[in-house]
């Protein structure tokens, strides 16, 4: 006579379940949906770098190569040349020619930013680095520099990937 | 000279018992037993002035700390140069240094090799108490168009002031003002005109003076060091090929007590944007006017058919800046393979050279006590860092004469006859007059009189030893009968073929007159060489060569004296110059089977014993097997 009892109790069991389904549907959702939304990265997270620029738009970074001698792995390379009044590019004697990082090589380590004396770079948010072909690694100067309307302050922080917001209800 | 009995004094340095000769310094005595003390004005070629006091420590018996590089050492004296005192004087010493130094190193060219950075880590205090602005001074100055001064990174160690008094002796650049007001300047702010220059950004211990060429090209970790020789001239000064990227950043100065004294001249110093590579150059063949893109093999192939067609009838011009190496191999290539007999290195008519011509080593100058300039300022300008010994020289007591060519009666007259050590120096132009006045002086003077002719080009001197000369082969033998024509006698000799080798724009073929007019009517002109001049408009056959700085080999100073000199940059993809004249010499019939340069050196040394000197980097002297 099993068959009785579970008929009868059938219908409580559904209305039980179909309260927990309810019980959630109130509560935000944790999916994020990737990589057309983000997460927020913590403060201090070590991604792809970033070369600052000073308020006025002129560079930090000063071609003292103490970053790529810094590096355990030895892929960052840079080459110096002088600024001239009529070409500037930042405030003293000095500037990077060259600046490259091979993105595949380095471990993310941070090394770079500590031994930078101008902190011209930091290591920033992005780490949604995939891409189709290894040369598209090698980041050279301006895939690293921050964008000149980006430097709107001198101790800017580095801009910060797109969060996650509240996600709209479809339903 | 007579060995001069030196008297000994024994003294303790931290410890240890050290013996010295009489009058040597604290600071030499303490590195005889691999005692390091810190220094900042003291250098090894200069008087003591004691200025910088890094170098204080402690003597028993003195009540104040001594400068180790001021104070001789005398017997029994107890030295330490680690005490707490001595230690707090240091870092005393550094933080003052610092108070105004602008460190700025991140942006500085000394930065890495610094002495300042290194013993401000050693023996330095870790942070500075000076919470003040710091004094400012003028940066980036030029002094001339080779050297800029940073007035701020100055630390007034007097070495640069020191140098133009004490070492060339121009007295160019001047403390000037007082106190912290002190600065290094020269004259009315002129530029500075010295030709040794480029000396006073090594042996600044700080960034102060820097190299204009060399300015934000490196850091000291990313250059390959090469040890090398000096392509300028026939001096042969020691250099260090610094390269990044295999691309040259600097020449340095690597010392030979024998030869440059640790100087060099701006003129070499500054020469190397000339061996810079420009382009990824193939050989070129002229076919119905025009010159087309072709292999090695072709080229040499094409090379080889035409110079069979020539038949004897073809004269090679090496220049003086050729490895003895490929000098050897080129006087085989025409005495034996082509058989013929025209062989020149030199740029024009020039006097019969001799093995006396090196009777006085660049060395003994310092012995001397009269020294004879023949052309005066002309000998100086053809080995810059001649001077610089001549100067020290007569520092010691040296009576230098400069006189002209013609004027050879006037130094004859000047020379006292008790004169013991006489020399007469003059470029290989003025031989015959420097020959003349040697001889009369001998007659006069009792004691010894010799001479040094200065060569053109860093192997002038190895492409007569080995006979690339028309009438003289290797070792100056005579050729009996089969002497060929020399350069000046090329036009209108009859010639069908010239093969020119040249490795340096420095010491190029420069055409002369009656050159330019013969040599476009030439059927065949091979130019093998390392830098395009407009001898390529000419050309029929073009092979890229090797630089001075690319290739491994040895060369021949003035004095002769063999050094090595090493591939510093490397060109892999361009033909050693030496594999390309075997394969013109193989396809003529010679086989030849060099493997390697050592091979050739060590085959060289056998045809000419003399040149065993290679691996002594000692002088060639012919005495014997002549
Ligand atoms: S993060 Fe580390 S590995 Fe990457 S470039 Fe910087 S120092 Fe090198
Ligand atoms: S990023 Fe910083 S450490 Fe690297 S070269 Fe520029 S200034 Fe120097
Ligand atoms: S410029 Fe250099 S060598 Fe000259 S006094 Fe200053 S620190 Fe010394
Ligand atoms: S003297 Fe001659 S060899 Fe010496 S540095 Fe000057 S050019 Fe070079």
């Amino acid at each position: 006579m099993a068959g009785v009892k579970e008929t009868l109790l059938g219908p409580i069991y559904i209305a039980r379940a179909m309260l927990t389904t309810l019980k959630h549907n109130r509560k935000p959702i944790v999916t994020i949906e990737y990589p057309e939304r983000q997460k927020p990265v913590p403060p201090r997270e070590r991604g792809r770098h970033i070369l600052h620029r000073y308020a006025d738009g002129l560079e930090k970074c000063v071609g003292c190569e103490l970053c790529a001698i810094a590096c355990p792995v030895g892929c960052i390379v840079v080459e110096a040349a002088e600024n001239t009044p009529e070409h500037r590019v930042s405030p003293g004697e000095r500037y990077a020619k060259r600046y490259e990082i091979n993105l595949l090589r380095c471990i993310y380590c941070g090394l770079c930013e500590e031994a930078c004396p101008y902190d011209a770079i930091t290591m920033g948010p992005r780490y949604d680095l995939a891409d189709d072909h290894p040369d598209k690694f090698i980041a050279v100067k301006e895939d690293l520099l921050e964008p000149l309307s980006a430097s709107i302050s001198d101790t800017a922080l580095p801009t910060a990937a797109p969060s996650a917001q509240p996600v709209a209800r479809k339903w | 000279m007579a060995a001069v009995q030196t008297e000994t004094v024994t003294l303790t340095v931290n410890g240890q018992s050290v013996t010295v000769p009489k009058g040597t310094l604290i600071l030499d005595a303490a590195k005889e037993v691999g005692i390091d003390i810190p220094i900042f004005c003291s250098h090894p070629k200069m008087a003591p002035v004691a200025v910088c006091r890094m170098c204080l420590v402690e003597v028993e018996k003195m009540p104040k700390l001594q400068p180790a590089c001021a104070v001789y050492v005398a017997d029994g004296m107890v030295v330490k140069t680690v005490t707490d005192q001595v230690n707090k004087y240091q870092k005393g010493v550094l933080e003052f240094l610092l108070i105004n130094h602008p460190l700025d190193c991140p942006i500085c060219d000394k930065g890495g090799e610094c002495p300042l950075q290194d013993q401000t880590y050693q023996y330095g205090p870790g942070a500075s108490r000076f919470t003040f602005d710091k004094a400012h001074f003028d940066k980036a100055v030029p002094l001339s168009d080779r050297i800029v001064l940073d007035r701020e990174r100055c630390i007034l160690c007097w070495r640069c002031t020191r140098f133009s008094e004490e070492i060339s002796g121009e007295r160019e650049l001047a403390l000037i003002q007082r106190g912290v007001h002190t600065i290094i300047g020269t004259y009315n702010d002129e530029p500075a005109q010295s030709n040794y220059q480029g000396n006073w950004t090594e042996i600044c211990p700080v960034g102060a003076l820097t190299s204009r060429q060399y300015r934000f090209i490196s850091r000291p970790w990313d250059l390959d060091r090469t040890a090398s020789v000096c392509p300028g001239c026939a001096m042969g000064c020691n250099i260090q090929i610094d390269a990044r990227n295999n691309k040259i950043g600097r020449f340095q100065s690597r010392e030979n007590v024998a030869v440059d004294d640790s100087w060099l001249c701006d003129y070499g110093r500054y020469s190397f944007p000339n061996f810079q590579r420009e382009s990824q150059e193939r050989p070129r063949i002229r076919r119905n006017g025009a010159l087309e893109e072709v292999s090695f093999d072709e080229a040499i192939g094409f090379a080889a058919d035409q110079l069979t067609q020539a038949g004897g009838q073809v004269a090679g011009w090496a220049s003086p800046s050729d490895t003895n190496e490929e000098l050897f191999l080129f006087r085989r290539l025409f005495r034996d393979v082509f058989q013929s007999p025209h062989l020149d290195h030199r740029p024009g008519a020039l006097p019969d050279p001799e093995p006396e011509d090196t009777s006085l080593p660049i060395a003994d100058i310092e012995h001397l006590d009269h020294a004879i300039l023949l052309g005066g300022q002309e000998v100086i300008d053809a080995a810059p860092v001649l001077h610089l010994r001549l100067f020290k020289s007569q520092r010691k007591g040296l009576i230098v004469h400069k006189v002209g060519v013609g004027e050879g009666k006037k130094a004859l007259d000047a020379v006292p006859a008790e004169a013991q050590a006489v020399g007469v120096l003059a470029t290989e132009a003025n031989k015959s007059a420097a020959v003349e006045l040697q001889s009369r002086l001998s007659k006069k003077v009792k004691g010894s009189v010799r001479r040094l002719m200065i060569t053109t080009g860093p192997n002038g001197r190895g492409a007569k030893d080995l006979g690339i000369l028309p009438h003289l082969g290797p070792g100056y033998v005579s050729l009996n009968g089969q002497s060929g024509k020399g350069r000046v006698e090329w036009p209108g000799a009859g010639l069908r073929a010239v093969y020119i080798h040249e490795s340096s724009p420095l010491h190029a073929f420069a055409t002369s007159d009656a050159e330019s007019m013969w040599l476009p009517g030439l059927p065949l002109l091979i130019y093998h060489r390392f830098k395009s001049s407009p001898l390529d408009d000419l050309a029929h056959v073009i092979i890229p060569g090797h630089a001075f700085t690319e290739k491994d080999g040895t060369v021949t100073n003035m004095e002769g004296r063999v050094q090595r000199i090493k591939t510093a940059i490397d060109a892999a993809w361009v033909r050693e110059d030496w594999r390309v004249m075997q394969a013109i010499a193989n396809r003529l019939g010679a086989g030849w089977t060099y493997a390697d340069v050592a091979e050739i050196t060590a085959e060289l040394v056998r045809a000419l014993p003399p040149y065993a000197a290679v691996n002594q980097a000692e002088r060639v002297t012919w005495s014997e097997n002549r």
